[in-house]
């Protein structure tokens, strides 16, 4: 584990390194306002419109917050965090706006500064907060454009903009690229399992992900070994770019909008009836939810996390496993793209029950599950570390109550948290990859 | 025209135009609005049914997530109760009610109303101490919030006086009787400009995130 520690904090500070190098001049005050104010406004609807003007400012969010059970402050109240975007709403949208201009400050610098380190620093677009609200507020999509709109103005953490840069000119993320896939490919190839890529013509395809390449590459043998024993029509495109789409949750919709094309290009070539996104919730996010609004039409294939592909194939009958002697219990940790943002609870308890594994639910499960600390590119933000430390260490202690022997997830990012964070906490637990669990109990 | 009957008349008929006219215009004026379309593939099957359900499910939490937030939620839903109670099941609001609808309906003894009334006014004074000293409360309170809790307060406190017949100094009991009713009209108009326009939001903004996760297979 020590190993994969020492590569998160490798990457971390690589990533830091870089962001320094593409620190673009800040744009002037005016033109960061009116960036974020035009943003505000074309993302603005009818929807969002009754979302603000039904909060009663009851502060019952922030009691469901890791950030503010964590610390205590009440600037971590969720819709506090997107209190810019309820103060244009107010002002230039709404009815009876023009009566509240005389009354209500516009948005200014300063607000654009606090609020950059609010949304980035203090919110893992988890949507805990989403399951509370006693008006039904969904504030999550709110955070996405408060991340957007900051993102245009230039405003995303260093890290991010850096990464955004690589995805837009080199088309790799964190370094990682065709090269590297071919590379894993021929590593496991000399391992005895196949890895095919570029397929012309495949009826499933699958994504690579760059955090599985430099920190689970044994994720990538499992699903190969998976993909293999289902005796699937199945390949990598190596051109189709990273699983992570991570501007997804940067706020970047230049280069989120170009990940997800490539990735929907690449599977429409390959005449693709499935596209399976790895241990990746912010990748199966973004492919299963923006990639159809992203290219403006209706997507021509599936899009299936693995976690829920191993779990429906189990559940039909094609993919044999065998059963562990018993004893072996574990607690499922519900990534929140996958969980709460994408419905998928089922299928990864019913992998680990199929196996004879004992699932013990923490307190916090399925739509209710506390994120790692982690979620919405915080994993990679230094500046949050103190903040993802304290949301870690909720999560921590519901899993210890469980008193269950490992935890299992089925995130990269998820479980690269919680390998930082054990490490940091001294924490003996261990964590588990459920593709890997399942690969490892093939029939 | 004396106070009462300003309040009676004008008064009435003013605040009730503001009211109306107020709430339509700011409905109108947010639900017209553009609505985006979502072109990703459904997880779920039944929009409606999802909606009504979080209409309804929204007000009963899951465990987990309620056991921080008890008083807060409880404390919320007694207040509204007493609320309604004391304007609609007081025996001296009826009639008024009546004069308008060409109906009336049974009241609650007075005693009752007036112990529902006291304890309400206990609660929400609880609660605006909780908005003081709370620091998420704190954090995010407006002059909107607190405006709208005042003038929340003010009818139980001048229906309080008018009911007791209290003497203060040479005011008669047909002025805080007025004093009432236009307590009753400031929050009339001040409804549409406010949060207290919850009370249209609140089931629209239910069923739309019923909807909206019901989308993503998730029942919320």
């Amino acid at each position: 584990m020590s190993a994969v520690v020492d590569d998160i904090k490798k990457l971390r500070e690589t990533l830091r390194d870089r962001g320094a190098e593409v620190r673009a001049p800040e744009l002037p005050a005016a033109e960061r306002i009116a960036r974020v104010k035009a943003t505000f406004r074309r993302k603005l609807d009818a929807e969002m419109a009754t979302y603000l003007e039904t909060c009663l400012h009851c502060g019952m969010c922030a009691e469901v917050c890791h950030f503010y059970e964590a610390t205590g402050e009440g600037k971590y109240t969720p819709i506090y965090k997107v209190d810019p975007l309820r103060r244009f709403y107010r002002r230039e949208i709404a009815p009876m706006g023009w009566l509240r201009q005389l009354i209500m400050r516009d948005i200014n610098a300063d607000d654009l500064d606090e609020w950059q380190k609010l949304t980035y620093d203090a919110c893992t677009q988890c949507g805990r907060c989403d399951m509370i609200c006693p008006m039904g507020i969904h504030i999550t999509p709110m955070i996405a454009v408060m991340r957007e709109a900051l993102a245009e103005a230039g405003m995303q953490p260093a890290e991010n903009k850096a990464l955004a840069k690589e995805v837009l000119e080199k088309g790799t993320l964190l370094g990682i690229g065709p090269e590297d896939y071919r590379r894993i490919a021929a590593e496991l190839k000399a391992e005895g399992i196949d890895v095919p890529l570029d397929k012309p013509k495949a009826q499933v395809v699958m994504l690579m992900s760059a955090m599985d390449a430099v920190l689970f590459k044994s994720a990538i043998a499992a699903t190969a070994k998976i993909m293999n024993k289902l005796g699937l029509d199945w390949t990598i495109r190596t051109n189709a770019g990273d699983a992570a789409v991570f501007d997804w949750t940067s706020g970047d919709e230049r280069a989120k909008a170009a990940a997800i094309r490539k990735i929907v290009s690449e599977t429409v070539a390959a005449g693709a009836k499935t596209l399976i996104v790895p241990e990746c919730g912010h990748g199966y996010a973004a492919m299963r939810w923006d990639g159809a609004n992203v290219i403006g039409t209706d997507l021509p294939f599936e899009v299936l996390a693995i976690a829920e592909f191993v779990g429906r194939e189990i559940e039909a009958g094609r993919l044999k496993v065998k059963a562990l002697p018993p004893g072996k219990s574990v607690t499922y940790h519900d990534p929140c793209k996958i969980g709460r943002w994408s419905g998928v609870f089922d299928e990864p308890r019913n992998a680990l029950k199929a196996i004879g594994v004992e699932v013990r639910e923490m307190e916090s499960h399925a739509k209710t599950n506390y994120c790692c600390g982690g979620g919405g590119g915080l994993v990679l933000n230094e500046r949050a570390n103190a903040l993802r430390q304290g949301a870690f260490d909720i999560k921590r202690r519901e899993a210890d109550a469980t008193g269950a022997g490992s935890i299992v997830t089925a995130c990269g990012h998820c479980r690269m948290t919680f390998v930082a964070g054990a490490q940091n906490t001294n924490w003996q637990k261990p964590i588990e990859s459920l593709v890997e669990l399942v690969a490892a109990n093939l029939a | 025209m004396t106070l009462l009957e300003f309040a009676r008349g004008p008064g009435l008929q003013w605040s009730l135009a503001i009211f109306a006219l107020g709430v339509l215009w700011r409905l109108v004026g947010s639900f017209l609005l553009a609505r985006k379309r979502d072109r990703s593939k459904a997880a779920g099957t039944s929009y409606v049914k999802a909606g009504l359900r979080a209409m309804i499910m929204r007000s009963a939490p899951p465990h987990e997530l309620e056991k921080n937030i008890q008083f807060q939620h409880y404390s919320g839903y007694a207040w509204h109760l007493g609320f309604f109670a004391t304007l609609l099941l007081f025996g001296p609001h009826i009639p008024f009610f009546k004069q308008f609808l060409g109906f009336g309906w049974p009241a609650l003894p007075n005693t009752v109303v007036l112990v529902i009334a006291g304890i309400t006014l206990a609660i929400l004074i609880a609660l605006v101490v909780r908005r003081i000293v709370h620091p998420v409360m704190k954090q995010i309170s407006s002059t909107d919030d607190w405006i709208s809790v005042f003038l929340v307060i003010l009818p139980f406190v001048t229906g309080f006086a008018s009911y007791a017949h209290l003497q203060i100094g040479e005011i008669r009991y047909e002025d805080l009787l007025a004093a009432h009713i236009l307590s009753v009209e400031a929050m009339l108009v001040w409804f549409p400009f406010s949060k207290l326009m919850h009370m249209f939001y609140a089931f629209p903004a239910r069923f739309q995130v019923g909807v909206a996760m019901e989308h993503k297979g998730v029942k919320a």
